[in-house]
């Protein structure tokens, strides 16, 4: 189990920088000052910032941009990346098309 | 539902090794891989490999693919193509999405294998068209024979970006220049000194500061970087590209074994999220077992070994094979294992900075900088020597597992000794006789043949050589140094292919003698005209 996060890690305010419109998750186009705003908007977890941005949820299920997204978070916390719990992993592991799924044998 | 004794996830390297082993023991084996073909990165892997003759170095990748295949096939291990495992529930029931449709199969064991993926950096256009990592252009070039494009820039030094660059240029693109954040190269520096002498330019510590284009990629700027990582102003070079490739590291596929519930440990020294592993591979689940990269970044003929390791012990727990003779066989990979470990590189030595080979000799700093060794330190490694008539030279001076030079000479030149790492040593009480064995086997193109004085003031080099079509006996061209730039104009007088060289030419140029101990590649002059 990780360690909980401390909530009163980040109280200043949110600085925009030069940067903030590069493109992180391109399958879900979400950008850096996205995921840094999230961060001051309290979404401290991976699992969080999932469920708030839809960032590394896309096509490609994070496999390009999951690390970019999780350097981003602990950056902005201040913290070492290891420190941050991954996203709870999923099935299906890929993305699978509806009518394939409809197509399961017993 | 159907049941197998072992299903594997993955049928790379290390998933195939551990089928056949398992499935040789007597378990009824399948594997699953989400690709149409088998064989993970091996088929792409078009450069011979190191390690010890034992373990199949200086065979090309994709040749140990066909052999693992073959070994699976006699093995009666079940290969299962464009079979996505969509995840692994309770019991060890697998789901799969087989074509289009889904399929349930369940074991009494699972050997999850199924690797790692490209690492990305972002930097302002890296979501150009034209930013491809090093992994996909290797696809590309080697799988479905396109070019990704004609002038590359290349980021990352490690191994995948150096043998990256040098594939791209046996291609024919126009590789521009070789770009690393860290002040040193990460990959072998017998792979750097390659491309090197090819011409290509490193550039350290250096990064992209932006990738140009509007839809699609047109150039790229990179600058130098301070040792706080941040770009140093008035450093920045601008180059015209329409591909960037990105080497810079993978990171396990570990979620199927985090969906499974097994412990999971986050190393960045293991490149990422990997599964808490005993001795014996197994994770915090019985029965389960990891190997490959997933369980942390090597690369491929690590990754074989700990795949027959883990059929071994999947089969152990399946009670197919004994303690006694489980015990005997982990013994003899764990001693592979180790040798492969060795070394300069070896994942213990990761990040540090090593000032000395073992034999005790100063490292090359310039190998290290600028993917070259020195002129004048070339000199101090046991691998050059300077005799009468021909004879080897060999620029290998770093400690990496690989041995192949010492049984490739039929008159035993060369000894590098039972410690795999050593650098090769020429014994001089012995006459080279010119045949270029050892040329062709090395799997980091170092040896060459020196004939310093054939007389008439020249003398002549023999080099390995992997550019398609071939130069002609008798056509002039430029001689290239260890750095890449021209030194002298050169004849070739021999080009000898044997099957024994396995693709890679044994070229002997002649030059004057002043240059034996600098020309090291042979450049055509129609091209050297056109550069």
């Amino acid at each position: 189990m990780h360690e909980l996060v401390d909530r009163s890690l980040k109280d200043e305010e949110f600085e925009e920088r030069e940067d903030d419109d590069m493109l992180i998750c391109r399958c879900e186009e979400i950008t850096k000052g996205e995921i840094r705003r999230a961060v001051h908007d309290g979404m401290y977890t991976m699992a969080e910032i999932r469920r708030y941005l839809r960032c590394t949820m896309g096509l490609c299920q994070g496999q390009t941009c999951a690390k970019l997204v999780k350097g981003i978070v602990a950056r902005e916390l201040g913290v070492s990346p290891d420190k941050l719990e991954p996203a709870t992993s999923r099935s299906p592991m890929r993305p699978t098309e509806m009518y394939v799924i409809a197509n399961e044998e017993n | 539902m159907e049941r197998y004794d072992l299903i594997v996830i993955g049928a790379g390297p290390s998933g195939l090794s551990a089928g056949i082993e398992a499935a040789k023991a007597g378990a009824s084996v399948i594997i699953f891989d989400e690709n149409e073909k088998p064989g993970g990165q091996l088929f792409k892997q078009i450069h011979k490999f190191f390690g010890s003759k034992e373990h199949r170095a200086k065979v090309r990748g994709f040749n140990i693919g066909y052999q693992l295949l073959k070994e699976a096939d006699e093995a009666g291990a079940k290969v299962e193509l464009s079979a996505t495992v969509l995840g692994i529930y309770q019991d060890k029931e697998v789901v799969v999405k087989i074509k289009e449709g889904i399929k349930h199969f369940k074991a009494d064991s699972i050997i999850v294998a199924t690797g790692a993926a490209e690492n990305m950096v972002p930097f302002e256009g890296w979501t150009l068209p034209g930013v491809i990592g090093a992994g996909a252009a290797q696809t590309m070039l080697n799988l479905h024979g396109i070019l990704p494009g004609k002038k590359v820039l290349m980021l990352g030094s490690g191994n995948v970006g150096l043998v990256v660059s040098y594939q791209l240029k046996q291609c024919g693109c126009d590789v521009v220049a070789l770009v690393d954040a860290a002040p040193r190269i990460g990959g072998y520096g017998v792979h750097a000194a390659k491309i090197s002498r090819m011409g290509i330019p490193f550039y350290l510590p250096y990064t992209i500061k932006k990738v140009e284009g509007t839809d699609h990629v047109t150039g790229v700027t990179i600058a130098k970087l301070d040792p706080s990582f941040k770009f140093i102003e008035g450093t920045e070079m601008h180059f015209d590209v329409d591909t960037v490739c990105v080497a810079v590291g993978l990171s396990p596929m570990s979620q199927l074994l985090k969906m499974a519930g097994c412990k999971m440990d986050d190393n960045p020294r293991k490149g990422g999220q990997v599964p808490v592993i005993d001795e014996h591979g197994q994770t915090s689940i019985p029965g389960i077992f990891a190997a490959g990269d997933v369980s942390g970044i090597e690369e491929a003929s690590s990754a074989m070994i700990e795949g027959r390791q883990a059929g071994i012990y999947a089969a152990n727990y399946l009670g197919y094979i004994e303690d006694k003779l489980m015990k005997e066989k982990e013994d003899e990979l764990d001693k592979a294992l180790d040798g492969l470990r060795q070394g300069m590189f070896a994942p213990s030595n990761r990040g540090k900075k090593i000032e000395k080979t073992e034999e005790g000799i100063d490292i090359s700093n310039n190998l290290l900088a600028k993917g070259f060794v020195a002129d004048e330190e070339i000199e101090r490694f046991p691998g050059v020597v300077h005799k009468l008539g021909i004879h080897p030279v060999m620029e290998c001076t770093q400690n990496i597992p690989c041995n192949p030079c010492q049984d490739a000479c039929p008159k035993k030149c060369i000894k590098i000794g039972s410690k795999i790492t050593s650098l090769p040593a020429v014994d001089e009480s012995v006459d080279c006789i010119g045949c270029g064995m050892c040329v062709a086997s090395c799997p980091g193109q170092a040896i060459f043949l020196v004939n310093e004085n054939v007389g008439e003031g020249m003398a002549e080099i023999t080099l390995p050589y992997e550019i398609y079509p071939l130069p002609e006996v008798g056509e002039k061209g430029i001689a290239l140094s260890r750095a890449g730039h021209p030194v002298c104009i050169a004849e070739v007088v021999k080009v000898r292919t044997g099957l024994a060289f396995d693709k890679t030419a044994v070229l002997t140029i002649r030059v004057p003698k002043e240059f034996a101990m600098k020309a090291r590649f042979y450049k055509k002059e129609k091209l050297a005209k056109s550069v």
